[in-house]
C-alpha cells in the first residue's frame, strides 16, 4: 500500500522520520518495499502480509507504530477512529433507503443517502494526497470513497440514488440471464454463486470488487447512496476470479475488513464532506461474538525461547486492540472485531514475539533428543551412482523440466501443465536427452561427456508417473588431444558401455546390454542396446540415429544413454560378497577364435565362464578382427584367459587342459581356433 | 671422444696411456726383475684407469688389464719360469695383490665416470616445467548440486535426515496438508502450475512436511532439497523452476531460539563465520509465529540485511492433524531457495544462469569450497556470548528451554 507520511502522521504524533517508520513497520511484519519523494514529501510503499488486512490502512498501521514505538501517541483522530467516531450525532433525515440481505456470504450492509450535492472535484488536499499514493483524482465522491478505504480500510461505493430503482437494496446472487455491465465497460454474464448488489430490480454493482457503469455517480448526481459493507472473504474471491477483475475493494475483502468498522466509514465520509446526510441504514447478520483465547505465558516463552514479562505482555496485547481478561496463567485475550488471523494461543504468542523484537531471541541449537542425520538406503545409492558418473570423467547439468517437445523425446504420453506461461514450458520432460542435446550444443557439440540425474515424468492408463532417471551424452575425444597429430580415442557405443557398467558397479547393479525387442526410433537402428537388470529392462544405449544427430547439428557418433534410476535400484542393494585373493601365480592363455559375427559376444562370454570353471580367475576380449584371411560373414576374436589357483601354483599343464575344455566349449558355437 | 682400444698393449691411441715396456720373456729369469715387472705394470694400469674418460673405455681397458689374456693376469704364466718355490710364492702373491689393486681402481673410477655420465645425461633431458600441464578429461558437479551437497551435510550433522518428495504432487500436501484455507490469497503468493484439480508442480518443498507426519512421530529431523515451479515468465531474478532446501524438526520445547541457533549455524556454514541472522514478521499459513529471516555479513552484503527465506514454528493445526499434542510437542521450520546461496555467496546475479548450462559458468565452480571452516566454533561463541549477556531471569528460562 502507497501513501504519503503525513497521512500516518495524520494517525500517529512521533518525531520518527518517515525511514524510521518505515523500518519499525517492517520489523513488525509490514515490509516498506520502496520510499520515495513525490511533489516533496515522502511516500512508502508497504506490503502487507495477506492474513493481515487490518494493515491495508493508515489506521492499521498507526495501530502497529503505537503499539511497538513507546513514544509514540495517537492524534485526535486515531481516538476517532478506535471508536469508530461514536460520538458523532445521530442525523434526523430519515434514509430513503431501505436495504436487505439474502445470502450468507454479506455479513453487514450499511448505507447513508446524501442529497442536494455537487460531484465537483474533490478538495486540493485530497487530490494531492491521492495523487501522491499513485491514484488518480476522478469527482468528489470517488476520491472521498478512496481516502476513506485508505484511512480505514473499509471499501466505499458511492451510487447516483436516483439511477437506483425502487428505492431499495437487495444483496443477494444472480437470477438466470442477468447481466452488468461494470465501471470498466465490461458486461458480464452473471454466475449463480456471485453476489451482487441489486436494487429494486436488477444488479447494479458486484458486491465488493466494482460497481456498475449505470449507477455510477456523474458530474450531474445530486443525491448519492452510500454503500460500507462486510462480505465473506471467499465468496469475493471467487467473484472476481470468475469475473476476472482485481480492484483494491476486492484486494481488501479478500484479506478482510473490519465489520465492525463499516459504520465509521460513513460517518469519517460524512466528516470529510462536510455534510451529515441521511439516517445511517445498518443491516448486520453476520455479527460474531469473538471467543477468549487463552495464553499461557509459560508455554509461551518456551516457544518463543525468550523472556517476556507476564505484564509486559498483556500490555502489548492492549496496545494491539485486544481485550485482556484475567491476570493467571492462562489469562484470556479476546482479539478485535479486526484481527480474524488471531484464533489462537500461538497467534498471540508470534504478537508478543514482534511487539517484543524478535532481535531478543538468542541463538541456541536444539536440544533434545539426538536423531540419526545425513541420508540412508536408496538416497545413498543415488549419490554414489552421481558421483560415480562424474568419477568417469563426465560433467553434470542440470536443466529445465518443463520444456517444448524435442526429437529426443521418450515415446509415450505427456504430462502437461495446464496453464503454462509459455509454449517454451508446455511439456514435462519424459527424458533427460533432449536436455542433454541442448546443453551439447550450447557448449559447442564437440567432444563433449555430460550427463543429468533427475525426474522425468510419464502418463499411462494407471496415472502420472514421476521416477528419477540419468542420462548421459557422449561424443568426440574420450580425453582431451594435447599436440598436434596426437591420436586419441573418441567416444563410442563402447566407451560408453564401459562406463556404464563401472557406473552401475559402483552401487553393485550389473548391467547387460540386449539387442532391442522394438528399435528406439531416436537411435541408430543397429546400434543400439536394451539396458537390462535383472530381467528387467531399465534404459536404453545406443548412438543417436544420424538424421537426427544431423538434425540437433551434432556429430554423427553421439553416444547417449538412459537409465531409469528408481528401477535400477529397485531391489535391495546387493551385498558385497568379498573374496580371497590368492597368493599363487598365475598363467595365460591365449584363444584366437574364427566365428561367425552372428554368434553374440555374450554367449562366447557364457561359454568360456561356463567351460573354464574355478581356475579361470579372468578372461577378456583383447582382439577384434577381420578382413584379409578372414571368410566373409566371420570374424576372429582373441580372447585371453586368466588362470589361477587357490593356495597352490598352476602347472602348465593344467592351464592347457583348461584351455582345451573352453577351446571345445566354443567349437560347439561353431567357432574354430586360428 | 677418447682413444679406442685396439687390443691393448699393442695400440694405444691415446698417448696419454705409455706404451708399457718389459722386458723380454725369455731375457732373465732374475727374481727381482720379475718382481719388478709387476710393480711397473700396476703403476703403468693405475695412471692409465685415472686417465680413462669414459666408462665404455674403462671396461675395455679393464678387460685389457685383468681380463683372460689381459697384460696383468698374463704375469701368473710367468710362474712357471721361477723355480724357487719361495720366489713362486711370493711373485704369485705380489701378482694377485696388484690384481685386487688395479680391480679396486677401476671400480672407483668407474662409479666416478658413471656419475659424471648420469649427469651429463640429465642435464641434456631438461624440460621447461613451465610448459602446460597434460589436460586431462575430469568430471564435476553441477553448482547446484554442489550446494545441495553441501547443506546435506551441515544438516546431517545436525541430525537431520535427508528425504525427498515428488515434484508432481497432491494439492492435498502442497496446500490443505499446509494450513491453507481453501479459497485464500495466500495460494496467489504461489502462481501453481496444475496439472489436474487435485495435481500440481509443487510450489513448495514444505509439501514433503505431511508425508512425513503420516510415517513418523516426534522427535524428528528432516532436511530435503528439491525442484519446486511457479507458473511465471523468466528473468534476472525470477524463474519458473527453482530450487529449495526445506528444514523441520518436532521435539519437545522447539522454540524460536532453535530455529534462530539452527538458522546462525547454517548461513555461517554456507557464508562463513560473521554472518548474523535476523528475523521479521512475515506470514506463512503452515507456521504461527512466522518470520522471514535475513542475514548480513560485513564481507558479503557491507552490513545490508538480505532476505534469505521463510521459517517458524510449524502451526499447531499441522501438529494436531497429525496426531502430535502442540501443547507437548513443538517444531519449526525453513526454507530457503538453493540458487539463493552461490547468487550471494559468488556474486551470481543471473537466475537463468543455473538451469542454461553453460560449461563456461559452471566449470568456475569446480574449485568451489566446502562448508566454511571455523563454523560450529563460531556459532558456539555466539550462543555463549549471547548467554553471559542474558539476566539471570533470562539465563532461567533459558535452561528451561534447554532441559
Amino acid at each position: 500500500m502507497k501513501f504519503p507520511y503525513s497521512m500516518l502522521l495524520d494517525f500517529v504524533q512521533t518525531d520518527l522520520t518517515a525511514e524510521e517508520a518505515g523500518d519499525l513497520l517492517t520489523m513488525a511484519g509490514f515490509e516498506l518495499e520502496g520510499i520515495e519523494e513525490v511533489e516533496g514529501e515522502k511516500v512508502l510503499d508497504i506490503k502487507v502480509m495477506s492474513n493481515r488486512g487490518d494493515g491495508l490502512s493508515i489506521l492499521g498501521l498507526a495501530r502497529e507504530v503505537l503499539a511497538k514505538e513507546q513514544d509514540s501517541v495517537p492524534t485526535e483522530l486515531y481516538l476517532n477512529a478506535a471508536s469508530r467516531f461514536a460520538d458523532r450525532p445521530a442525523p434526523t433525515t430519515p434514509n430513503p433507503a431501505t436495504a436487505t440481505i439474502e445470502t450468507p456470504d454479506c455479513n453487514r450492509f450499511a448505507c447513508r443517502v446524501f442529497e442536494g450535492v455537487t460531484n465537483g472535484p474533490s478538495p486540493d488536499w485530497i487530490q494531492t494526497r491521492l495523487r501522491k499514493a499513485g491514484q488518480r483524482p476522478i469527482s468528489l465522491f470517488v476520491d472521498l470513497t478512496n481516502y476513506v478505504m485508505m484511512e480505514l480500510g473499509q471499501p466505499l461505493h458511492a451510487f447516483d440514488y436516483d439511477k437506483l430503482r425502487g428505492g431499495r437494496i437487495v444483496v443477494r446472487k444472480p437470477r438466470p440471464g442477468e447481466t452488468l455491465t461494470t465501471l470498466d465497460g465490461k458486461e458480464h454474464e452473471l454466475q449463480p454463486d456471485q453476489m451482487m448488489i441489486c436494487d429494486a430490480e436488477r444488479p447494479v454493482s458486484v458486491a465488493g470488487v466494482m460497481g456498475g457503469e449505470e449507477t455510477e455517480v456523474t458530474a450531474g448526481t445530486t443525491r448519492v447512496l452510500l454503500e460500507s459493507a462486510s462480505f465473506l472473504n471467499t465468496s469475493i474471491r471467487r467473484t472476481r476470479k470468475q469475473l476476472g477483475l482485481n480492484t483494491e475493494a476486492s484486494y481488501r475483502f479478500e484479506r478482510s475488513v473490519d465489520p465492525d468498522g463499516v459504520v465509521a466509514a460513513i460517518e469519517r465520509f460524512s466528516d470529510l464532506l462536510g455534510q451529515a446526510g441521511s439516517e445511517i441504514f445498518d443491516v448486520y447478520p453476520g455479527k460474531v461474538e469473538r471467543q477468549p483465547v487463552a495464553v499461557k505465558m509459560d508455554r509461551a516463552r518456551v516457544l518463543l525461547g525468550m523472556y517476556i514479562e507476564d505484564k509486559q505482555a498483556q500490555g502489548y496485547l492492549v496496545r494491539l486492540g485486544m481485550e485482556v481478561m484475567g491476570h493467571g496463567d492462562p489469562f484470556y485475550v479476546v482479539p478485535p472485531s479486526w484481527r480474524p488471523d488471531i484464533v489462537a494461543q500461538e497467534d498471540l504468542v508470534e504478537e508478543l514475539g514482534r511487539v517484543h523484537g524478535y532481535e531478543e531471541i538468542p541463538e541456541l541449537l536444539p536440544a533434545g533428543t539426538t536423531t540419526l542425520g545425513g541420508q540412508r538406503g536408496q538416497m545413498e545409492e543415488v549419490d554414489r551412482l552421481r558421483e560415480a558418473a562424474i568419477r568417469a570423467g563426465y560433467i553434470q547439468i542440470v536443466s529445465h523440466s518443463l520444456r517444448d517437445l524435442h526429437p529426443l523425446d521418450a515415446p509415450g504420453e505427456r504430462v502437461e501443465p495446464r496453464n503454462p506461461a509459455s509454449p517454451e514450458m508446455a511439456y514435462l520432460r519424459n527424458s533427460l536427452l533432449p536436455s542433454l542435446a541442448d546443453a551439447a550444443r550450447r557448449n559447442g557439440g564437440r567432444d563433449l561427456h555430460l550427463f543429468e540425474i533427475g525426474k522425468v515424468f510419464s502418463r499411462s492408463s494407471s496415472g502420472f508417473g514421476e521416477s528419477r532417471s540419468i542420462g548421459f551424452m557422449s561424443t568426440g575425444e574420450l580425453i582431451p588431444s594435447d599436440r598436434k597429430g596426437e591420436a586419441v580415442p573418441n567416444a563410442t557405443f563402447f566407451s560408453l558401455k564401459g562406463d556404464l557398467e563401472a557406473i552401475s558397479h559402483a552401487v553393485g547393479r550389473l548391467l547387460e546390454a540386449s539387442a532391442p525387442l522394438e528399435g528406439d526410433n531416436r537411435l541408430h537402428p543397429s546400434r543400439q542396446a536394451q539396458l537390462v537388470h535383472q530381467g528387467a529392462a531399465v534404459g536404453v544405449l545406443g548412438q543417436i540415429h544420424p538424421s537426427v544427430s544431423e538434425e540437433l547439428r551434432l556429430p554423427r557418433e553421439t553416444i547417449v544413454a538412459e537409465l531409469d534410476v528408481d528401477a535400477l535400484l529397485s531391489d535391495s542393494e546387493s551385498q558385497l560378497a568379498l573374496r580371497p585373493i590368492s597368493r599363487n601365480p598365475s598363467i595365460r592363455r591365449d584363444i584366437a577364435l574364427l566365428i561367425d559375427k552372428a554368434v553374440p559376444y555374450r554367449e562366447i562370454d557364457q561359454a568360456v565362464i561356463q567351460s573354464g570353471g574355478e581356475i579361470l580367475e579372468r578372461h577378456w576380449l583383447f582382439d577384434v578382427f577381420e578382413g584379409q584371411g578372414i571368410p566373409d560373414g566371420k570374424h576372429s576374436l582373441g580372447i585371453a584367459l586368466q588362470l589361477r589357483k587357490f593356495g597352490d601354483n598352476l602347472t602348465d599343464e593344467e592351464a592347457n587342459q583348461v584351455r582345451a575344455k573352453v577351446v571345445a566349449a566354443l567349437a560347439q558355437l561353431g567357432g574354430a581356433t586360428r | 671422444m677418447a682413444g679406442v682400444f685396439v687390443g691393448f698393449p699393442i695400440a694405444l691411441k691415446n698417448s696419454m696411456v705409455e706404451k708399457p715396456t718389459r722386458p723380454g720373456w725369455f731375457q732373465t729369469s732374475h727374481n727381482g726383475l720379475f718382481m719388478s715387472e709387476v710393480e711397473t705394470l700396476k703403476t703403468q694400469a693405475l695412471q692409465q684407469i685415472a686417465h680413462t674418460a669414459s666408462a665404455a673405455d674403462l671396461k675395455m681397458l679393464h678387460s685389457a688389464l685383468l681380463g683372460k689374456s689381459g697384460s696383468l693376469s698374463g704375469l701368473l704364466r710367468q710362474l712357471g719360469q721361477i723355480r724357487d718355490p719361495e720366489e713362486k710364492r711370493a711373485f704369485g702373491k705380489a701378482v694377485n695383490d696388484a690384481k685386487a689393486e688395479v680391480e679396486a681402481a677401476v671400480e672407483s673410477r668407474l662409479a666416478e665416470l658413471r656419475s659424471k655420465e648420469l649427469e651429463a645425461e640429465l642435464a641434456s633431458e631438461q624440460i621447461d616445467v613451465t610448459m602446460p600441464g597434460r589436460r586431462p578429461r575430469v568430471g564435476y558437479e553441477h553448482i547446484l548440486q554442489l550446494t545441495t551437497d553441501k547443506i546435506k551435510k551441515v544438516m546431517g550433522g545436525l541430525g537431520f535426515e535427508y528425504l525427498e518428495g515428488p515434484e508432481l504432487e497432491d494439492f492435498q500436501y502442497n496446500f490443505t496438508a499446509l494450513n491453507y484455507p481453501p479459497d485464500h490469497p495466500a495460494m496467489d503468493d504461489q502462481d501453481t502450475f496444475y496439472v489436474t484439480d487435485d495435481l500440481v508442480l509443487r510450489t513448495q518443498c514444505t509439501a514433503l512436511q505431511g508425508r512425513v507426519y503420516e510415517l513418523r512421530k516426534p522427535p524428528l529431523r528432516v532436511v530435503t532439497v528439491g525442484r519446486t515451479y511457479r507458473n511465471e515468465a523468466i528473468d534476472r531474478t525470477h524463474n519458473h523452476t527453482f530450487h529449495q532446501v526445506d528444514c523441520f524438526m518436532i521435539d519437545e520445547g522447539v522454540s524460536m531460539a532453535h530455529l534462530k541457533g539452527t538458522l546462525g549455524l547454517f548461513a555461517r556454514a554456507m557464508f562463513g563465520p560473521d554472518v548474523r541472522v535476523r528475523f521479521r514478521p512475515d506470514f506463512f499459513p503452515f507456521v504461527e509465529p512466522g518470520v522471514d529471516y535475513a542475514i548480513s555479513t560485513p564481507k558479503l552484503f557491507g552490513g545490508r540485511w538480505v532476505e534469505l527465506g521463510g521459517a517458524g514454528l510449524i502451526h499447531p493445526n499441522i501438529l494436531r492433524a497429525y496426531g502430535i499434542n502442540p501443547d507437548i510437542h513443538s517444531g519449526f521450520a525453513f526454507g530457503l531457495g538453493v540458487e539463493r546461496i552461490p547468487m550471494m555467496a559468488y556474486g551470481v546475479d543471473d537466475l537463468r544462469l543455473f538451469l542454461e548450462n553453460d560449461l563456461r559458468f559452471l566449470e568456475q565452480f569446480r574449485s568451489a569450497p566446502p562448508v566454511a571452516a571455523g563454523v560450529g566454533l563460531a556459532a558456539q561463541e555466539d550462543v555463549r556470548s549471547r548467554l553471559t549477556a542474558m539476566s539471570p531471569l533470562e539465563a532461567a528460562v533459558e535452561h528451561h528451554v534447554t532441559a
